[in-house]
């Protein structure tokens, strides 16, 4: 398939998958009628698609999906991983893992801290999670570009990403929160803190971490039914 | 209250009656004002007029001279009316006595 990367119809093809399949079906035909192509036309739609994305962060849900979660928790998400990976792998000259059952425990709970969190990402905002996602790799990038541990790889810096990836994955695709399995989920994942309630200054992180699995459960609670459609639903 | 823009779509809706849908509503404001509007501003204008209730919209027939694609068919509603005649009453007060003002409308005190 040749792909004529030249032609501006072809990048107005392109930029009108941003738009919802109606806008798409009827902006595409008024470029028609009006005889608008190639330029003019990447200009009209280009227009629309940036007034239909700053349109969705009048909302709050966007905001608190990229700062209020993402950003935060990709980095303490990222030395949770560092931290688990020194564990796991004694030759680095760091401790030995404290025990079997606190290693397991602490694997699970990067794992549920991660879903939970990628969950609710993809549920509070699904429009915006493409902006979420870019904010999730900035962190990521600036950690890679300084993560300098002897024997140690980088790449243990995102041991959290598969489970976040999955638990987004399922968030964007479930059009209805079970309350029982988020009741489920947030109490695992509290109960998995309880190693950590010891440690000075945990509380912050756990909270900030644990708060969307309970997000989960109270948004369930409210709605029990479908999510909601629209601007952020669908 | 309305907005000057969102005034002169609901106007174009109006006039073209059972014929409006957003191609014909661009044509019809650009041969008014002189100005093509944009495609973004006359669809988010919409969606605004759509969420305050004065206009509603339904995916309408498509057509070769279109692509093939569906038009987007509007319609006033009647809170759409009684706005639009609000916004028109209101801009006829202000400007009943201006230099501007056609003869027929300045009072004499």
């Amino acid at each position: 398939m040749t792909v004529k990367f030249w032609n501006a119809s072809w990048w107005v093809e392109l930029l009108a998958r941003g738009l919802s399949p109606g806008d798409r079906e009827t902006v595409l035909g008024d470029l028609a009628e009006a005889g608008e192509t190639g330029n003019q036309a990447l200009l009209s739609v280009a227009g629309l698609v940036i007034r239909r994305q700053l349109s969705m962060w009048r909302d709050w849900r966007p905001w608190v999906a990229v700062f209020g979660l993402v950003v935060p928790a990709s980095f303490l998400l990222m030395g949770f991983s560092v931290s688990i990976a020194q564990a796991v792998l004694p030759a680095t000259g760091r401790n030995l893992p404290p025990g079997l059952t606190v290693l397991v425990c602490n694997i699970s709970l990067l794992a549920a801290w991660s879903a939970t969190g990628g969950f609710a990402v993809g549920t509070i905002s699904r429009r915006t999670t493409w902006i979420s996602a870019i904010f999730s790799l900035l962190p990521c990038a600036f950690c890679l570009s300084r993560f300098h541990l002897h024997g140690l790889s980088p790449l243990c810096l995102l041991l959290f990403l598969p489970p976040a990836l999955a638990g987004l994955y399922f968030g964007l695709r479930t059009s209805r929160i079970r309350f029982g399995i988020c009741l489920a989920a947030a109490i695992v994942t509290t109960v998995l803190t309880i190693p950590h309630w010891n440690q000075r200054g945990a509380w912050p992180s756990n909270f900030m971490l644990s708060w969307p699995a309970w997000y989960l459960v109270s948004t369930a609670w409210r709605r029990k039914a479908p999510l909601r459609s629209g601007l952020h639903g669908e | 209250m309305l907005g000057e823009f969102e005034y002169l779509i609901i106007t174009a809706v109006a006039y073209l009656g059972e014929n409006a849908y957003s191609a014909a509503i661009r044509d019809e404001i650009g041969r008014a004002t002189g100005h093509k509007c944009s495609v973004g501003a006359l669809y988010t204008t919409l969606d605004r007029l759509e969420a305050k209730g004065l206009v509603k919209t339904w995916m309408g027939e498509a057509t070769p001279q279109r692509g093939g694609r569906a038009k987007r068919m509007i319609q006033v509603t009647p809170e759409g009316v009684q706005a639009a005649e609000h916004f028109y009453n209101a801009i006829n007060r202000l400007t009943r006595n201006v230099s501007w003002a056609p003869r027929q409308l300045q009072v004499t005190s």
